[in-house]
């Protein structure tokens, strides 16, 4: 006997999207991850731009991730021409980076992934019994977005980031402010971490999953870097990140839907549980403390683990912050002019991790620093091979095969991906819909 | 007074003013309190699909005509529409689309498979049904959204700015990058309310408001040309997140 588990329209995720699982008897025949979102065309909208335009268009991909966008996009920019950034500016950018992964998480944690494990619609209803777990949420999440006010000028669609540094540097005021809420934060990860330790454990989907994460040159960070490492059964293999990009680029146009990226024909995730499994010995502090107390082992076998990953970037990131803000009040901040560019023909590359993984982008320009071509490959495009395999595991491995509950578990590992549809630039709609 | 039964709508877009909706941190569970949410898929998977509603907010822009639908229901289920963020109000960034050749793009982009996505050319909500309320910004200003639901549930429109980014500048005392800086900044041009934010930081304005009311396109477009900006440079940028219908100055800009 056939059957079709759909669920039409995934509710708390950003954009629109949908799951769908065909069944022979118990056995799963297919297994899609669809996308509804309308096509933006991005990528053939900043040709014949100017660079200092595009990197305030990209990042209008998404909102969550806009910082990500933008400050990829420039750093393709200045790979392009040659633009060294000065010390300040890329510590600001790392700063900016964590201010997103904290804001990100904190709502992915917080308002869209724990009313599951609490049994609520929503974080408002769970409010109504839980609110003060509502309310830590919200004040990691308004952390995140204070230090990105801070540094990127604005929440949401940074307005400060210029190709080869930055319009104005935060004041010695707001920064003062900012170690005083990262303090207040640092307590509240405490608590976040003891909630999340307490939950029920999701252990209904294991496999062998293949990881990648970029490699920083030094420490845990998401700016910095040109190479990526693939985790294959714990066995890590570098590679610059041109490879990846290249190879990925090919099966994300040839194909209608479906399978999207994949390394030696292989699905990988790509996110916090990710850059755990490939960086996770170069954290330090409670991060490691969180981790154990929150009994994740690396690399992990259970994309829900992507949630506990999650927890221990906060704490990484917020005690980060605090000590680079630290350093930067100490040392005093230069007011310094943006490095002056001179465009010329060229390719530029950059890649960097965004809250929900590896973001890649390459762009061609002309000799007036116009483009000429943009592509750009975001985190939950290298997902969605990964997470339809993750998809079948959870139905196969799911003892309980009533609809209803594979529903549920189906819709958890959705939400565990934090996937962020409208980024999804080069995952193809779903031509069932059309 | 009974609380007003509330919508809060996502159509193709970057969720940015839905998002700026969730980053209202101090304010959102005391607005919740005042208001009957009743579909807000993005945070709630409790949702009722048909009720009627007294207010739907809508973001992004009508890109498939899955979005044409959607917004059709969303318009015959609610009494008043308020349009959130730029695309919805202007049609946003991906109304630049109107510059290029569509199926070159798509093509171009996904291949000739993707001739049979449902897609279509962008449109900003008012190209496709009535609106009542009109809140801009790329994204909008966490204020004016607040001061709009005051409003609306005092049973009145919210009174916002119509007047340009400089209003605000000026009385930041701000450098002027136009005029001293011969930069390309959209200020004079574009709807305040942000309390200038860009120029402020000594970053030009990228006009993503859209266009003030009594903007004098023709005039900006003569002084930026006298600071020496190539014309397609700044035509290009003028028309990033609000397009000029039917590529004209100026009349039609004031339509919106």
């Amino acid at each position: 006997m056939n059957r079709v588990i759909r669920v039409e329209h995934l509710a708390r995720v950003e954009g629109h999207g949908g799951i769908t699982v065909e069944l022979d008897r118990d056995t799963v025949r297919g297994v899609q991850f669809d996308v509804f979102e309308g096509l933006r065309l991005i990528e053939g909208l900043v040709k014949g731009r100017s660079f200092e335009d595009v990197p305030q268009i990209v990042s209008r991909i998404c909102a969550i991730c806009s910082v990500a966008h933008a400050v990829t996009c420039i750093k393709a920019i200045e790979n392009a021409f040659d633009v060294i950034p000065s010390e300040q500016t890329v510590r600001l950018r790392d700063l900016l980076f964590r201010g997103e992964n904290i804001e990100s998480h904190a709502l992915h944690l917080f308002l869209l992934a724990l009313p599951d494990y609490l049994g609520f619609p929503s974080a408002t209803a769970m409010a109504a019994e839980h609110r003060n777990v509502v309310e830590l949420g919200l004040r990691l999440k308004k952390l995140g977005n204070t230090i990105q006010e801070t540094i990127g000028g604005r929440a949401i669609h940074p307005v400060n980031c210029v190709v080869g540094g930055f319009g104005g540097a935060p004041s010695v005021n707001q920064l003062t402010r900012l170690r005083t809420d990262l303090q207040r934060g640092l307590r509240d990860c405490e608590r976040a971490i003891d909630l999340w330790a307490s939950l029920a454990p999701t252990d209904f989907c294991h496999s062998d999953t293949v990881y990648a994460a970029l490699t920083p040159p030094s420490g845990y960070g998401y700016y910095q870097g040109s190479e990526i490492t693939m985790l294959t059964r714990g066995i890590p293999r570098v590679m610059p990140a041109e490879e990846l990009h290249l190879h990925n680029r090919e099966t994300t146009i040839t194909h209608s839907h479906a399978r999207h990226s994949s390394f030696d024909g292989r699905p990988f995730m790509v996110g916090a549980l990710g850059r755990l499994a490939v960086n996770g010995e170069k954290l330090a502090g409670g991060a490691v403390t969180a981790m154990q107390q929150l009994g994740l082992e690396l690399p992990s076998d259970n994309p829900m683990d992507n949630n506990k990953a999650q927890v221990v970037e906060l704490m990484f990131d917020i005690e980060h912050a605090l000590a680079e803000v630290d350093s930067l009040l100490n040392e005093g901040l230069r007011r310094e002019r943006a490095t002056s560019v001179r465009p010329r023909e060229g390719m530029g590359l950059a890649v960097t991790e965004a809250p929900r993984g590896l973001l890649s982008y390459r762009l061609g320009f002309d000799g007036e620093g116009r483009v000429t071509s943009a592509n750009i490959i975001t985190p939950t495009a290298f997902n969605a091979s990964s997470v339809e395999d993750h998809f079948a595991h959870a139905v196969t491995q799911s003892p309980d095969k009533s609809t209803a509950a594979l529903t549920h578990r189906l819709e958890m590992i959705a939400r565990a991906y934090d996937p962020c549809i409208s980024c999804s630039v080069h995952v193809v709609q779903s031509q069932r819909d059309t | 007074m009974p609380k007003p039964a509330v919508g809060m709508f996502g159509l193709t877009g970057c969720a940015g003013d839905q998002l700026t909706v969730l980053n209202c941190e101090d304010e959102l569970l005391g607005m919740v309190e005042l208001l009957d949410i009743r579909d807000f898929l993005t945070a709630s998977s409790d949702r009722d699909e048909s009720c009627p509603l007294d207010i739907a907010f809508v973001e992004g822009v009508v890109a498939s005509k899955r979005d044409e639908e959607r917004l059709r229901r969303i318009r015959a289920r609610c009494d008043t529409l308020v349009a959130l963020g730029t695309c919805a109000v202007c049609g946003g960034i991906p109304a630049m689309d109107r510059d290029f050749d569509r199926d070159r793009l798509i093509v171009d982009l996904y291949g000739p498979g993707g001739r049979q996505f449902d897609a279509l050319p962008v449109r900003a909500l008012h190209e496709v049904v009535s609106v009542n309320v009109k809140i801009t910004g790329c994204p909008i200003e966490k204020h004016e959204f607040l001061a709009c639901i005051a409003s609306l549930l005092n049973g009145d429109l919210p009174i916002l700015p119509e007047y340009p980014v400089c209003m605000e500048c000026r009385l930041r005392e701000n450098r002027c990058l136009l005029i001293h800086d011969g930069l390309c900044c959209l200020g004079p041009i574009t709807l305040g309310g942000c309390h200038a934010r860009c120029p402020s930081l000594g970053v030009s304005c990228v006009g993503c408001r859209g266009p003030a009311r009594d903007a004098n396109l023709e005039a900006a477009v003569m002084v930026f040309e006298q600071h020496g900006l190539p014309r397609d440079v700044v035509w290009q940028r003028l028309q990033t997140f609000a397009p000029v219908p039917d590529g004209r100055l100026p009349q039609a800009w004031e339509e919106r």
